[in-house]
């Protein structure tokens, strides 16, 4: 037996669940949603202190919007896990969809397979850790925030960043546009190195740190005087 | 981007000085060449001195030129071409001074199952979503504290809710743009109705544009972005893509604020009768449809000027949209796009509009191009009443800026009673062509109240042809 508060999803409404998980997390109670049918939206908004264990798959933006939860996915994720999520800490065991912790500001998202296109497209800030490989176009226009993927990553990395960094520690497909490969500080690989020994993780490979060639910070006509011309 | 178009080709000579290419040789101070004002006007039709300027200024930059306000295409039908037919014989008018005319609107009142706040205004009129960005902090105040006195809303934008407009601002819709530019729980929470963007009129398929002079310390800290950068934000959605996503997005902002508050779904008129289907279909609450009339503070001058659909045609396919749908009832429409006065808005909503959105009109009632500190208009190479200059953030009365010192010349007390005042003569000009055509609510005003002054207006809105009685048809 559990001691969490067991929910069962099913095909019930989707505000019924979360109304019964936002209750939970309200007596501070943690929380086992079971049959979770890949349903979307589950566990949207979660307040701090929030403890969530999905048992099974979950659909579209689990974790969404995250004030500070915890959530732990047993299998696989749809698009969209822990997007816009300020802090908390989610963990999927099994693979992740598109965008991962799309526009996310803070807090860890922790993919333990691969995750597809778009990780952390528009990333504000915090970390999203990819055991696996990372699809293409990975940190399309994030601004700041890093995203490690251990194994590798497809086309287009680290495409378009304002900001940020990316680290693979595996091959790479291929780079975006405006992203270069830099030699990362020692003081920074051991941080990545703690960050994932804190999750379990063997840090030890030959990490190509992506950033932005800030190139596409300014239209190539710089002179002020021109954008008076019309 | 230009650069990847030249592959590193080098001329077998060095390349020219920037002043050649720009033909200073010879040039005349006052009269550079690329701005249309140097240029006598010739008797070519097509090489007018527009054309002959954009020429030049292409031929020097590289690169489309970019401005601010709203589009230069004189083929697009006005307002203007519609005429209201109001009551004589066949119809009833109202008492112009004395009978009442309800201008009360609600949006998001169709679902009370899904909405259990819908925004109720005093007025069919509310302020467009304009970003702290493209707008100085002191224009957002006064916009927030005039709306609020008639009983209207205005909206965040794309730059994030800064605290001067939640403060001046009883009704607040917070916009969900694609940069997603701090996206926070917090604020969706604290908004009174939520805008989910795919599009605007002015610039249909393109995202923001904010040029490094506007992109200052406090706008760059509320959108994560380096200091000064020349911010093109992405256009699609991070975590959406297509009608079946959309409709998981509104179900997740609706789990995020408990089923509250409406989900708008603003977007470009550029195919209104299947994008308005769809936006319904997806379940959005409020459908805004902004017309390619409509405003921006910064834009390739070409979209401005060649994308997207008259806001008078949009909204005809866009309420025929609802109707096919049979959603009419539970989704509220809003026009948007060029909007100058009570009687535009007043056509909008003969046309099918539940309520219309003003965003050039509201910075023309703050003080946009009023004929003061004529200096910085000139600075500018402009003047009072053809400034388009937002895009610079050289604003010379404050509005379009985030200098600290113009921002002083924005008075938000004023600006504020200024946009108030505007607000309620609109009003006061919709409720009274509504009741010279006999309506005791401005919601009455429909087709049969119009008629059309061309055959384009006629065959672009199935408004009846003056004096023939019957739409121009195929």
């Amino acid at each position: 037996m559990s001691d969490r508060v067991e929910i069962i999803a099913g095909e019930r409404p989707i505000r019924e669940i979360n109304r019964e998980i936002r209750a939970a997390v309200a007596e501070g109670e943690p929380v086992v949603v079971r049959d979770t049918l890949s349903r979307h939206n589950l566990g949207i908004g979660l307040a701090e202190g929030a403890d969530i264990r999905f048992e099974g798959s979950v659909g579209y933006y689990c974790g969404g919007l995250n004030n500070g939860g915890t959530v732990h996915v047993t299998r696989n994720a749809g698009w969209g896990t822990g997007e816009a999520m300020a802090k908390g800490h989610i963990t999927v065991d099994g693979y992740a969809g598109m965008s991962v912790g799309a526009s996310m500001r803070g807090g860890i998202i922790h993919v333990k397979g691969d995750a597809g296109p778009r990780c952390g497209v528009a990333m504000k800030g915090g970390d999203i850790v990819v055991e696996g490989t990372v699809g293409f176009l990975t940190g399309f226009m994030a601004h700041t925030g890093r995203i490690i993927a251990v194994g590798g990553a497809g086309e287009a990395c680290g495409d378009s960043l304002w900001g940020g960094e990316v680290w693979v520690g595996g091959p790479i497909h291929s780079l975006g546009v405006d992203s270069k490969v830099i030699e990362p500080e020692a003081d920074e690989v051991a941080d990545v190195e703690r960050l994932l020994a804190s999750l379990g993780i063997d840090g030890s490979h030959d990490w190509k740190k992506i950033v932005s060639a800030q190139r596409l910070w300014h239209f190539e006509s710089r002179d002020a005087s021109a954008w008076l011309m019309i | 981007m230009a650069d990847d178009l030249t592959g590193g080709y080098q001329y077998p000579f060095p390349m020219p000085d920037e002043d050649d290419v720009a033909m200073s040789d010879g040039a005349v101070h006052g009269r550079p060449p690329g701005v249309p004002s140097s240029y006598e006007a010739g008797r070519s039709i097509r090489w007018t001195p527009d054309s002959i300027a954009e020429v030049h200024a292409l031929s020097r930059l590289g690169r489309y030129q970019i401005r601010g306000f709203t589009t230069d295409n004189t083929r697009f039908p006005t307002f203007d071409d519609l005429t209201f037919v109001p009551a004589s014989l066949t119809r009833l008018p109202l008492e112009g001074y004395r009978e009442n005319c309800d201008t009360r609107t609600v949006l998001g009142g169709g679902r009370p199952d899904l909405v259990s706040a819908p925004l109720e205004l005093g007025i069919p009129i509310y302020i467009a979503s304009m970003s702290f960005g493209a707008l100085s902090a002191s224009a957002k105040a006064a916009l927030g504290y005039g709306a609020s006195k008639v009983g209207s809303l205005t909206c965040t934008g794309e730059g994030g809710m800064l605290e001067d407009e939640r403060e001046a601002s009883n009704k607040l819709v917070y916009q969900m743009t694609p940069s997603r530019y701090m996206l926070d729980l917090e604020h969706l929470r604290q908004a009174d109705g939520i805008e989910i963007v795919v599009g605007q009129g002015a610039k249909p398929g393109t995202g923001g544009l904010l040029l490094g002079m506007k992109v200052s310390e406090r706008v760059a800290g509320m959108r994560s972005l380096p200091l000064g950068v020349d911010q093109r934000s992405t256009v699609r959605h991070p975590d959406f893509l297509g009608a079946d996503d959309l409709q998981v997005k509104i179900e997740e902002l609706r789990e995020a604020t408990d089923y509250k508050v409406p989900i708008f779904v603003k977007m470009g008129a550029t195919r209104p009768r299947f994008d308005v289907a769809i936006a319904a279909k997806a379940g959005a609450d409020v459908i805004v449809v902004d017309g390619a009339e409509g405003g921006t503070g910064a834009s390739p001058e070409l979209l401005i000027n060649h994308t997207g659909i008259p806001t008078i045609t949009a909204i005809k396919a866009a309420r025929e949209a609802l109707e096919d749908c049979g959603m009419a009832d539970e989704v509220s429409l809003v026009a948007a796009g060029g909007i100058r006065s009570g009687v535009d808005a007043a056509k909008c909503l003969a046309l099918g509009a539940d309520c219309v959105m003003i965003g050039t009109a509201a910075l023309v009632a703050l003080g946009c191009n009023s004929p003061r500190y004529l200096d910085d208009y000139e600075a500018l190479g402009t003047a009072p009443g053809q400034c388009h200059h937002c895009h610079t953030g050289r604003c010379p009365v404050g509005i379009t800026t985030q200098d600290p010192e113009l921002e002083t010349r924005m008075h938000v007390a004023a600006g504020a009673e200024r946009v108030a005042r505007y607000l309620t003569a609109m009003t006061m000009e919709i409720t009274l062509l509504a009741k010279a055509c006999g309506k005791s609510s401005v919601h009455n005003l429909e087709m049969e109240d119009l008629r059309a002054l061309s055959l384009e207006a006629s065959a672009f809105t199935g408004v009846k042809l003056a004096g023939i009685d019957r739409p121009f048809g195929w």
